[in-house]
């Protein structure tokens, strides 16, 4: 590959690659200018550039960009995951009833995590071991893990909440609300929570894991060609596993900070979280049979998914969303299948 | 290759196919687990709960044949549950009057009904056209594009019922189709589903189309190489699932009389669920619209006897999960010790 890029080749090319690397940036842009040119005036309250209005979306979307990182390995792999709603589901259901029942957030944030790699692993379990189709087998964990979650919130309330006997402790939205810094120290960091730092460290790891670790290599050889890693001596099987049980301990973390930014355990929230994973990996140019893809690039695409769906909100009625989101799929596959049809006729 | 092979073999040894054996299974299934649900609970076992079952669940076998035909040739539909709430929505927004004064949920175009229900489907079929653009034309994952068209569907349903529903101000027919009563709980409704399960297995059994979709399913290039146009079959089954879903959706409003913008929501994961339950194979190639009358039949003993059993709804989800897991290994195991 590398050898390849560097001999010189025909100018238009070039041309290919610069707007394969750059468009999701583009469109990232084109996003914000365009919601702050709508409404109010630039950079003020009421208008989409003011920072506490940008800061309050990225804090209510941290789990979705959080899940996009790591589908975007699932989709390396040539695989695919649509449990991972169904997974923050049963997590935040999973984590509010700990804390409910007197649980420290440290423990309670583990076992959840914990939780979070079990589920991963059943599906890992049924994908590689029994060889169902990823499809059906995320598509059986996502009916099982609703209703786990769902059987979990006792009868006649819809959330997992404060009650007669039992209440949330106070610093149970602490770590999706509270700033780092106290408002007098700075006015910017104020707005930045504990969670969106947990977010960063989650996504700095998972890009050094891609770039830096065997396991990254072996992802995209599995999802490349199967046949061809495992006769160079891949274990396709333990590489893929793992990816599931990543995919379902990053997931419980964002159900944690989906919980703690609601205050509730509520079984639904997760519902739908699949089809903006699946955008925003697709807006990120990741190839969705397998081999390529940008962690990156991924949470690009879920900060845009979340500007159009949360930003335009604050300016239309909220029942375009679906609309708005399924259009930007539409859109997202084709703009894909344009830039990898690029790709093969370059090579 | 090995399994048809031995398929052959089996024939020739005067055994049945592959295709009947899983259907009797299925079948064995599907009174097993009602012979089961009959000795637990109380009442169950009878005429009326027989009859509940095909009128409950109707549009399952609507939209299955559809996902079917697609599954056959080897192609996902996730879209049919958003254009189900689409068609009952368009097609009450076309026929509510477009007088003055009424509030906007009121208010439509004003059409006559027939001319509301033709519109409302080739709307639906647009979504197939789509479906077939991405999919059969450039060729990219029919999972990822239908899950598109289905928020696309559902979110013209939620603008067009301004995130609502449309009840009022429709006239008497719109609620008189889906209400026609025949036998007790049997609507025209679950007979229209009859009508379109023997013409689909008509279809299946009896034309080139329907063998054509086989050859398809088994073998994409192979079908293109024997001259047959591989993306405009496609395409067509494409346009007929969502045909099928708008005929759904529009009996499904009229039912209740109202069009819901939420209206079935998951269905297209049941409608694959029962696909699936009824024997047709992921891969495409190989699969029947009967096996799928008789999943559709499971899935409702499941879903009934689970919440009469545990009196908690939620452990539909779980039962739906545990069966379908269930079906499929059960399905591979039997096929691998046959073609043994």
């Amino acid at each position: 590959m590398r050898n390849k890029d560097k001999l010189p080749r025909v100018r238009n090319i070039d041309a290919r690659k610069v707007v394969k690397e750059a468009y999701v940036y583009v469109i990232l842009i084109l996003v914000v200018v365009v919601l702050t040119l709508i409404k109010g005036e630039v950079g003020q309250r009421g208008n989409f550039l003011f920072w506490p209005n940008i800061a309050q979306i990225l804090r209510a979307s941290v789990p979705v960009i959080m899940v996009s990182a790591a589908f975007t390995f699932i989709f390396i792999t040539g695989n695919i995951d649509l449990s991972v709603g169904s997974t923050v589901s049963l997590s935040v259901v999973f984590y509010s009833i700990l804390v409910l029942n007197g649980f420290g957030f440290l423990p309670a944030l583990l076992l959840t995590m914990v939780l979070g790699a079990v589920l991963g692993g059943i599906n890992g379990l049924l994908v590689m071991q029994l060889r169902i189709t990823p499809v059906i087998a995320t598509l059986i964990t996502m009916s099982a893990y609703q209703g786990v979650a769902r059987y979990l919130v006792p009868k006649g309330i819809s959330a997992i909440k404060s009650g007669d006997v039992l209440k949330m402790p106070e610093w149970m939205s602490d770590f999706s609300r509270q700033g780092i810094v106290d408002a007098e120290v700075s006015k910017v960091f104020k707005e930045i929570s504990w969670a969106i730092i947990i977010a960063i460290i989650v996504i700095v790891i998972l890009v050094i894991v891609q770039k830096r670790t065997v396991l990254g290599k072996y992802m995209s050889a599995v999802g490349g060609n199967r046949t061809a890693a495992e006769l160079s001596g891949i274990n396709a099987k333990k590489v893929v596993w793992g990816v599931y049980i990543l995919i379902g301990v990053v997931t419980s973390l964002a159900g944690v900070i989906r919980s703690s930014n609601m205050s509730i355990g509520d079984p639904y929230t997760g519902i739908g979280l699949e089809t903006e994973a699946i955008i925003a990996c697709l807006l990120g140019g990741t190839v969705f049979t397998g081999g390529e893809g940008s962690v990156v690039k991924s949470v690009v695409g879920a900060i845009i998914i979340v500007f159009l769906t949360l930003g335009l909100k604050q300016i239309i009625d909220p029942y375009y969303q679906t609309l708005v989101k399924g259009i930007v799929l539409v859109l997202a596959v084709a703009l894909n299948h344009v830039l990898t049809r690029e790709r093969k006729m370059a090579q | 290759m090995g399994k048809k092979n031995n398929e052959v073999m089996n024939l020739k040894r005067g055994k049945m196919s592959n295709e009947s054996f899983i259907n009797l299974s299925m079948l064995a299934v599907l009174i097993l687990l009602f012979a089961l649900a009959s000795i637990f609970i109380n009442n169950y076992f009878g005429v009326p709960t027989a009859l509940n079952l095909v009128a409950n669940n109707w549009y399952y076998i609507i939209l299955g044949i559809g996902v079917t035909f697609l599954l056959v040739s080897g192609h996902f539909d996730l879209s049919v549950g958003g254009t189900l709430a689409m068609a009952g929505m368009l097609s009450a927004y076309f026929v509510q009057d477009s007088a003055e004064g009424f509030s906007p949920l009121a208010s439509g175009l004003g059409m006559g009904y027939g001319w509301a229900i033709i519109l409302a489907l080739i709307c639906c079929m647009l979504i197939g056209v789509i479906n077939a653009l991405f999919i059969a034309k450039l060729k990219v994952a029919s999972i990822i594009v239908t899950l598109g068209t289905m928020s696309v569907a559902r979110g013209i349903a939620e603008v067009v019922g301004l995130g609502a529903q449309r009840s009022a101000n429709l006239p008497e027919i719109y609620g008189k189709v889906g209400n026609l009563s025949l036998v007790g709980p049997i609507k025209i409704a679950a007979v229209i589903a009859v009508v379109l399960v023997l013409a689909a297995l008509f279809v299946e059994k009896k034309t080139v189309f329907g063998r054509r979709t086989y050859l398809i399913g088994a073998n994409q290039e192979a079908a293109r190489l024997s001259g047959i146009k591989v993306e405009r079959h496609i395409a067509l089954l494409y346009i007929l699932s969502s045909l099928l879903a708008g005929i759904t959706g529009i009996l499904l409003a009229s039912e209740t009389k109202a069009a819901i913008s939420t209206r079935g929501a998951g269905y297209e994961f049941n409608a694959l669920v029962v696909t699936l339950l009824g024997g047709t194979s992921i891969d495409g190639g190989f699969g029947s619209v009967a096996g799928t009358v008789v999943g559709a039949l499971i899935l409702g003993v499941v879903s009934s006897a689970s919440f009469s059993l545990l009196l908690r709804p939620e452990w539909q989800f779980i039962m739906k999960a545990i069966v379908t897991f269930l079906a499929i290994l059960a399905q591979r195991y039997a096929l691998d010790r046959r073609s043994r």
